[in-house]
């Protein structure tokens, strides 16, 4: 059973937790130690710093290890402070990163048609992937409001906590077929069974949500969820993997 | 799974392998049942329960229900007659709700009449009830369970002013011959919650939403000794599966595994239910 990890940070808080994962490198290794194939990454300095800071130190972290694929963090850009669509798209495919992310409430924009249309119409066109965080930075209503303007946006829900988020979800991944749902910390006991009988495994993603939490529970979770070993394969790797392949950069 | 954690534990082999081990079983000292508004539960009754604790070789739940914690009108009774359908494989809390001292002493009479065969301890949902573990309402209980050397679990909350590391304190000293299990241990001031354990030898550290914050389980284990800590899952919450992953692929050993899953609770378990720790 390989695993690609599509929920994953390095790099040290700004708060020091219980176990920091410092470096790529030092990510790497604890990837081996659990046996996770690949991941898609991101740095934590990203949300903590600023995405202008984080993105660089992702790109170089990430740069010697072709397990490893980026996620970088984008801002409303009236005041011009990434580079227009078309050219982002393009520094993403030279340094391997194929997704982005955004933290609208920890970085105080709204992540809607008027502060992002330019970038978010031209991530629907290409596909590109953006991921929400419930544990950092998005709330439910932002979600549901983002999706409103972009229902075909391709978009990667994590972090959505252990209480079984599902009437908060589930109304979205029924309404919106490019929503995918982040595996880490859905907890919940049957919960990986009944969706995929719901909704099929296809919009599930394998995450950890490394290093905040360990990569061997979900791991184990998966493994022995009762849905064929065609799903458990579809949701530890190759669903993250056909969307990065997707991505038009 | 080709990670090296693999390596070296026949135990880690049997649970990513099968999904349980027979040389471990697993006892889940904290679990519930039974459906609860804020969360949807696709194995929330007792035989889907049942069916998750076969898989992950859970031999004994030890729960209360939710209907016992959140609705005084039913209070117990779903408890007990779900441990009087499977009394191989569960065993239930006693819920004391503070709120309704009247029902306190009808649920402490069941309780004498049903320790062991039903009730192995009591619960206290201090945080939701809103009424501090030190309450001048929970004596009774306190007393009783000191008197006899019982089981109390109780939701515990780093910080929180009705269950948190301050008035936990206080009742462990002042009770010191309860066997005061720590649902959550404490959850979020880890320094607390070691402190409190090495502090006071009836303390134990329960497990439930610890597994998800890497980092900790090490700590403890480190820190307090594993012979100090109970696995739990809250299920039908958390899959523990969940949980067998998280101490698989923790930095502990074998020692420690057994200890967390059932040598501590056979060790707690073993005067009121023996049968079924066999």
């Amino acid at each position: 059973m390989r695993f690609f990890d599509c929920n994953v940070f390095f790099g040290l808080p700004m708060q020091r937790p219980l176990a920091p994962v410092a470096s790529a490198e030092a990510l790497l290794s604890e990837m081996d130690r659990a046996g996770i194939d690949c991941a898609l990454v991101w740095h934590i300095a990203q949300h903590d710093a600023a995405p202008q800071v984080g993105n660089t130190l992702l790109a170089e972290g990430i740069a010697p290890h072709p397990r490893l694929y980026g996620c970088w963090t984008v801002l409303p850009n009236q005041a011009h402070e990434f580079p227009p669509p078309e050219v982002l798209f393009r520094k993403m495919r030279d340094a391997r990163i194929v997704a982005l992310r955004a933290f609208p409430e920890s970085h105080r924009f709204l992540l809607n048609a008027v502060s992002m249309g330019d970038l978010l119409d031209a991530m629907v066109e290409r596909r590109v992937p953006l991921f929400v965080s419930l544990r950092r930075g998005s709330t439910w209503p932002r979600i549901y409001d983002l999706l409103a303007d972009f229902p075909e946006l391709t978009c990667v829900i994590c972090d959505h906590g252990c209480w079984g988020e599902d009437r908060m979800f589930r109304p979205l991944l029924a309404r919106y077929p490019n929503v995918y749902i982040d595996l880490s910390q859905y907890l919940l006991d049957g919960g990986i069974e009944a969706l995929v009988d719901a909704y099929g495994p296809d919009r599930l993603l394998f995450g950890s949500g490394f290093p905040e939490s360990y990569f061997g529970g979900m791991m184990m979770a998966l493994k022995h969820a009762e849905i064929s070993d065609q799903a458990k394969t579809a949701i530890a790797y190759h669903n993250l993997a056909r969307l990065i392949a997707e991505a038009e950069l | 799974m080709k990670g090296t954690m693999l390596e070296g534990s026949e135990l880690v082999k049997a649970w990513w392998e099968q999904g349980k081990s027979d040389l471990c079983p697993i006892y889940d000292m904290h679990g519930h049942m039974g459906p609860f508004h804020s969360i949807y539960f696709p194995r929330g009754d007792t035989e889907a329960m049942i069916h998750t604790m076969d898989a992950a070789g859970v031999r004994l739940l030890v729960f209360s229900h939710h209907a016992a914690l959140f609705s005084p009108d039913i209070g117990n009774r779903l408890s007990i007659e779900a441990v009087r359908r499977h009394p191989g494989r569960l065993r239930a809390y006693c819920v004391m709700n503070p709120n309704y001292p009247e029902l306190m002493a009808q649920d402490l009479r069941a309780f004498e009449a049903l320790c062991p065969d039903v009730f192995v301890g009591f619960k206290f949902l201090s945080d939701y009830h809103q009424v501090p573990l030190t309450d001048i309402r929970y004596r009774p209980v306190w007393e009783y369970a000191e008197a006899r050397g019982l089981l109390v679990l109780a939701h515990t909350w780093g910080g929180s002013t009705y269950d948190g590391e301050a008035v936990i304190q206080e009742v462990a000293a002042r009770y010191p011959h309860v066997k005061f299990l720590l649902g959550h241990a404490c959850h979020g001031h880890w320094d607390a919650a070691v402190a409190l354990a090495r502090d006071f030898p009836n303390i134990y550290l329960e497990l439930t939403a610890v597994f998800d914050d890497r980092g900790v389980l090490e700590v403890f284990v480190n820190e307090v000794g594993s012979d100090r800590l109970l696995f739990g899952t809250d299920l039908p919450w958390f899959d523990p599966h969940h949980a067998l992953g998280v101490l698989a692929n923790a930095s502990i050993t074998d020692e420690d595994r057994h200890n967390i899953c059932h040598r501590n609770a056979e060790r707690l378990l073993m005067p009121l239910a023996p049968e079924v720790i066999g």
